[in-house]
């Protein structure tokens, strides 16, 4: 083998790169990431959670396809599809960034084995590669038969179109890798550990903006699926890929050929950056950020009256003991509050789009008298958006197998220790995210109907809270976190909620019918009761049987 | 309660020099210095948080030094990780392996890690699993594995390579009795082949019987370094138990047992 020669066989070198060493723990994690921790013998039938996430990923790539295949135009489909791809991809790197970047395990496991970070940082770099290009060709499959078949018919096109969907998820992956390098390399280990979470969620605005909403932004009528092309596309990533595509057809200019040379140029400057970041203390910062510092826990301590101020909220002793855990972990597990606070970029991204587009207008009156594209509605969407993350992330930690506790003790319903944890969740993040948003939005329109269409938007989401939770009706913290687990929840969650139907019935209901508001306002304060008592019920009847999961 | 320091071997097996490894204000390991010479077996004892397993971390390359230097074989763990990790083998305390992976295929990606023979591994796993009574569940996850069960597992890990140095950090936890005899005794026979063995461990009963020499650390300091009867001469103590209750408890340990009892039953606490 010709490249046999740059690989030095044995390692020798501290940062030799050790083939055989390569190829063992590629192999091993690839078999890490095919099975499921309750995998057990005679259980393997039960799907692995990457297997399902590649499920749901073709399911969101065919719906994606045939929503904006309606264009004639190539290089619009291209636009919207591989923007859905490359946010996608991003966000389940961003959210498992410890779980798909590195094993939880990998430190205690291979530190004091003879690995160079070298060929510790390839195996892993492999691995991710593997992983993104099977969820990018997962997603990205139906969109490129649809090009296959409707734009240049022939197989050569829709090879081209997912040469370049892998090529812009990969680059995507290495986006973040790199965000995170640079957050490890400016900060020191305990602002990093405090900045991390925050740069998930700048991360995700960032993601946003760039590839999902600058387009939308900057196309002339959003609804009608095209693009005023102009010297933007050169900002936009996904633009590159798509003009790659474009130039494919045989329709492309001189601008496709510069956006598929941009997209090439960036996609290899990416991975290579991306490519001298990883290494084996990647992983030791990793497991250490659940593990809070003496200064962190002085801080915790700090806030922690604020925090207990919604202890009269529960009503039992099984609610405070699952109100105290969660506020303890929130405060305290980073790793935890990184899967979660991303969600906040969402809402937030929207609202500056709204901004800028001024599609945040009195949403309680019809479209054509204040004009422009309802902001306000896709605001609405990501709020409730933000509570599947939540639902999803709420019973998974690393440290699951201190849920034994739950079982060992003379509990007498623990579904109440999962209601204080929701409650907490509710106290300390959904209220306070409500008014800020209340506080936003009255700076848009006028209070009283900032105040009406907040309200209106925490009572949807609170019944998506306890719909959502359904999916995922454990005991908090009482489950082990696992590759694509919370990426096929979240892509599943995201077909549930892919149609605002619901916001905008409300909506249109209140705009037809003034006095509507009247009736709108208790029947979803029903809603929310409802969905409580079904989830409670749930809760109730599967939590008694359950047995310890270790 | 040392009496000095005790005669360094320039040329020991595992050499720290002035270790000591803080956590932000928090300094966890302070300045150990001990000279380990090949064949002996070391325990490292002391009470929760005194630094044991931060010692074991620096001394495999888990951990770097803050300052000072851990030297094993004669590879200073820092500046030559590979090559002293090449002659080292671990039982750490976390337990830690991949749970989804089978014995047979944890222990193939650790003799692929050493580069040994895929024959020798196979015969070598076959052997040791066998040994210690899972050879029936060699091809079964390791998720529904007890303690014990992952334990026998990380200690094949530990010996597949044929380690000159062992660093074993409560290796008897979650063992049944008849394979903790085996350990003990096994560990006889490799030191005697001249295979170094640092041993933490809680259990004195178990130190006292097996360690050549034993190490009792106090809040990250060496407090006693000896042979367990030169340190029961120098307390004055019969057993090893005592020796450790007289350096490392400043308090009474019988009003101790009577605060906790009185607790338990409500009748006031400590």
């Amino acid at each position: 083998m010709a490249t046999a020669a740059a690989f030095t066989r044995r390692g020798r070198g501290r940062n030799a790169l050790d083939w055989d060493q390569f190829r063992a723990l590629l192999v091993a994690s690839v078999k890490l990431d095919l099975r499921s921790t309750r995998m057990q013998r005679g259980r393997t039938g039960k799907f692995p959670p990457i297997a399902a996430a590649f499920a749901t990923y073709v399911v969101m790539g065919t719906l994606l396809a045939l929503a904006v295949m309606s264009t004639d135009d190539v290089f619009v489909f291209s636009l919207f599809t591989l923007s859905a791809a490359m946010f996608m991809t991003a966000l389940l790197v961003i959210m498992e960034y410890s779980s798909v970047v590195v094993h939880p395990d990998d430190f205690d496991v291979l530190g004091y084995r003879p690995i160079s970070s070298r060929t510790y940082f390839w195996a892993k770099i492999a691995n991710l590669g593997l992983y993104v290009a099977a969820t990018a060709f997962a997603l990205s499959i139906p969109a490129s038969i649809v090009v296959g078949i409707k734009y240049a018919p022939g197989a050569v096109l829709t090879a081209v179109y997912l040469l370049a969907a892998l090529v812009a998820c990969q680059a995507t992956a290495a986006l973040v890798v790199l965000i995170y390098s640079v957050a490890i390399r400016v900060f020191n280990y305990e602002k990093f550990t405090r900045a991390i979470t925050y740069v998930h969620t700048l991360s995700t605005l960032v993601i946003v903006f760039g590839y999902v909403l600058l387009p939308r932004v900057l196309a002339k009528d959003v609804m009608l699926l095209s693009v005023e092309r102009g010297a933007w596309v050169y900002a936009v990533p996904p633009a590159w890929y798509a003009g790659a595509v474009e130039l494919a057809t045989g329709t492309g200019g001189r601008q496709s050929l510069a956006l598929a040379g941009l997209a090439a140029v960036s996609a290899a400057a990416l991975i290579w950056a991306a490519m001298n970041t990883v290494s084996l203390d990647y992983s030791r910062r990793i497991s250490a950020l659940a593990t809070a510092s003496a200064k962190a826990v002085k801080e915790a301590g700090r806030r922690k009256s604020l925090g207990r101020l919604g202890l009269p909220l529960c009503r039992t002793d099984e609610e405070r003991a699952g109100f105290e855990l969660m506020r303890s972990y929130m405060t305290r597990d980073r790793k935890l509050r990184a899967r979660i606070y991303p969600a906040f970029g969402l809402p937030l991204a929207v609202y500056v789009y709204g901004l800028i587009t001024g599609g945040l207008h009195d949403p309680f009156v019809p479209q054509e008298i204040s004009g422009g594209f309802p902001a306000h509605q896709l605001l609405g969407f990501y709020s409730v958006f933000i509570t599947l993350f939540f639902a999803t992330a709420i019973a998974q930690s690393d440290q699951w197998e201190a849920s034994w506790i739950f079982y060992s003790t003379p509990v007498r319903s623990r579904a109440g220790i999962v209601t204080g944890a929701r409650k907490l969740i509710i106290w300390r993040y959904l209220l306070p995210f409500f008014a800020f948003l209340f506080v936003l939005l009255a700076f848009a329109m006028p209070p009283a109907k900032a105040a009406m269409y907040v309200l209106l938007n925490l009572l949807l989401a609170l019944t998506a809270f306890a719909l959502l939770s359904l999916t995922s009706p454990h005991l908090p913290l009482s489950q082990s976190l696992e590759k694509a687990k919370q990426a096929r929840q979240i892509g599943l969650i995201m077909l549930l909620g892919m149609s605002m139907a619901a916001l905008t019935a409300i909506l249109e209901l209140m705009k037809q019918v003034p006095r509507a508001g009247f009736a709108v306002y208790p029947a979803l304060l029903l809603l929310a009761v409802g969905a409580e008592l079904l989830l409670r019920r749930r809760l109730e009847r599967r939590l008694a049987r359950e047995e310890f999961p270790g | 309660m040392e009496d000095g320091p005790r005669e360094r071997t320039a040329d020991g097996a595992i050499v720290f020099e002035n270790l000591t490894k803080s956590f932000g204000e928090i300094e966890a390991v302070k300045g150990v210095t001990l000279s380990i010479p090949k064949g002996q077996i070391c325990g490292y004892l002391g009470p929760n948080g005194a630094g044991k397993t931060t010692t074991v971390k620096m001394a495999t390359g888990m951990l770097e030094p803050t300052a000072g230097r851990a030297i094993v074989e004669g590879f200073d763990i820092v500046k030559e990780p590979l090559e002293a990790k090449r002659v080292i083998g671990v039982v750490p305390e976390t337990g830690a392996l991949y749970a989804t992976l089978t014995p047979n295929e944890y222990l193939a990606l650790v003799g692929r890690l050493y580069h040994l023979d895929r024959d020798e591994t196979d015969e070598k796993t076959h052997t040791f699993l066998k040994l210690f009574g899972i050879a029936d569940v060699a091809d079964r996850l390791m998720t529904t594995f007890s303690r014990g069960m992952k334990q026998k597992v990380l200690i094949s890990a530990a010996l597949l390579p044929n380690p000159s140095v062992l660093f074993l950090d409560e290796p008897l936890s979650g063992l049944d009795a008849n394979t903790a005899l085996v350990l003990k005794e096994l560990l006889r026979d490799l030191a005697s082949q001249g295979r170094t063995i640092f041993y933490c461990s809680h259990i004195l009963e178990v130190v006292e019987k097996v360690c050549d020499r034993v190490v009792i650390l106090v809040g990250g300091e060496v407090i006693a370094d000896g042979k367990v009867e030169e340190l029961k001469d120098m307390t004055h103590q019969g057993s090893l138990e005592d020796v450790f209750s007289e350096l490392t408890s400043s308090e009474n340990l019988a009003e101790i047992v009577r605060a906790f009892s009185r607790s338990i039953t409500g009748d006031g606490g400590a």
